[in-house]
């Protein structure tokens, strides 16, 4: 079963993300993401749903939905309801994988993808805080964020397509053209 | 398949809404759980990285090794008969207190933590530490190093570990005072601020307050969250605004290198 891989996979990037010191202007590289673009290609839409549902709702547990004063600045959920939308985006190329183009999607569309995320992250909170701030650091911020995750991403995708494919937990594609004839 | 999707849609917009109806209280509860179940991984991730560090910086000469022990005894036995002399003061404190009938002022219990993870998220400057709620930490307590403050323990709490707010967050408001004037403020982190470079601005000041580059700012305990007396940083600029003072401020705790903290805790020593 590819889903407790993923699922598994998407907690262990949620740990090691932790330990990678942030890059210039205060950006961030995200691992958790990358793992759950890997798994929207890998699976069917309903399939993606479940992993945008354990993807956000680990990434709200420990880094967002931050409580202040009792109140929660991004409620509990939302997370969840942004990686379905970016997860739709990343299913729509779905076919190209199944052909062999996976990477190159992953990567692709990985860097513009975290960008949105983490955007919507900022106008959540900008949303609550008030005082619609947009200096130059935070779109370098979001930006640094898409560039090193489209730096990753390869990594990242060949890793899991690897470790997958010796599990035998994603067909090769020879065996899914020949199941076709 | 089209029908597998719609009903999984549904399904997954059910559960969705489910999560948005539960209140801040079980939310907490969900996050203090699963911090609960990440905080082992953490801790070996952070102990891990600590030994590589420690390995690399282990490369020293017996002589550098014994000179190092030499020093910090030394530097023990002066904290010690330090701690013994401001015990003293404690009670010699107290015993006046009582005398003028002030309310006694309680002794506080520093709990040593160790930071297992930092700087996790784009927006918000936090920290994840190994004591939690079985070492009697609860939210809103103060955490401080030697160098001065460095944030307040947030709602997430598992058993143990817990996330810290950093003073660089711009949710991190302390009440401050500066040394030698009369003039109060607000200290908080600005929205631009990270860990690695942390922004802090003094607020509500007078704008004839006319703080000179230097000058110390401490907690001042108003709003019932921060001991009086904690250093925070000193002041790197004074700007006067429309309505309002304003300084920026160098925090006294570098706070991308800090590995130990101290939470204080409510109970007595």
């Amino acid at each position: 079963m590819i889903y407790p891989y993923l699922i598994l996979a998407q907690f262990l990037a949620l740990a090691i993300q932790e330990y990678i010191p942030s890059l210039p202007y205060g950006a961030r590289v995200y691992l958790l993401p990358l793992v759950f673009f890997y798994g929207a290609l890998a699976v069917p839409p309903p399939g993606m749903l479940l992993l945008a549902f354990t993807g956000g709702l680990m990434w709200d547990a420990l880094v967002a939905s931050l409580a202040v004063d009792g109140n929660l600045e991004i409620s509990l959920g939302w997370s969840i309801v942004i990686y379905a939308a970016l997860g739709a985006i990343m299913s729509g190329f779905r076919p190209l994988f199944q052909r062999g183009h996976g990477w190159e999607i992953h990567c692709l569309l990985s860097g513009p993808l975290v960008c949105i995320f983490v955007l919507s992250e900022y106008l959540m909170i900008t949303f609550r805080r008030g005082g619609f701030i947009f200096p130059k650091i935070i779109w370098w911020r979001i930006g640094g964020e898409g560039l090193a995750a489209m730096i990753a991403a390869p990594f990242v995708f060949l890793f899991l397509h690897w470790l997958a494919l010796g599990f035998g937990l994603v067909a090769r594609r020879r065996d899914r053209e020949a199941a076709r004839v | 398949m089209r029908h597998l999707n719609a009903i999984a849609l549904a399904i997954f917009l059910v559960v969705v809404m489910a999560l948005f109806a539960l209140t801040p209280r079980h939310t907490e509860m969900m996050q203090a759980r699963f911090l609960g179940v990440i905080a082992p991984l953490l801790k070996n991730g952070s102990s891990l990285q600590k030994q590589i560090i420690g390995f690399r910086e282990g490369m020293k000469t017996l002589n550098q090794l014994d000179a190092e022990n030499k020093q910090l005894r030394v530097e023990l036995d002066e904290l010690k008969a330090m701690d013994q002399t401001l015990q003293g003061l404690a009670s010699e404190n107290n015993q006046l207190r009582r005398a003028l009938q002030y309310r006694e002022r309680s002794v506080f219990k520093l709990v040593p933590a160790r930071i297992i993870a930092r700087d996790a998220a784009t927006w918000w400057s936090t920290i994840e530490v190994d004591k939690g709620s079985s070492d009697g930490v609860t939210p809103d307590q103060p955490v401080l190093t030697e160098d001065g403050l460095v944030g307040k323990t947030t709602t997430d709490i598992a058993p143990h570990a817990s996330k810290v707010l950093l003073i660089s967050d711009e949710n991190c408001g302390v009440a401050a005072t500066v040394e030698g004037t009369r003039e109060h403020g607000i200290v908080r982190g600005t929205r631009t601020s990270t860990v690695t470079a942390p922004d802090l601005t003094l607020g509500f000041l007078s704008k004839l307050a006319g703080l000179k580059t230097g000058q110390k700012v401490y907690s001042s305990g108003e709003g019932g969250v921060f001991p009086v007396g904690i250093l925070i940083g000193e002041v790197k600029q004074f700007e006067v605004l429309p309505l309002e003072g304003t300084a920026s401020i160098i925090p006294s705790v570098d706070l991308s290198t800090i590995e130990d903290v101290f939470i204080v805790t409510g109970g007595s020593k």
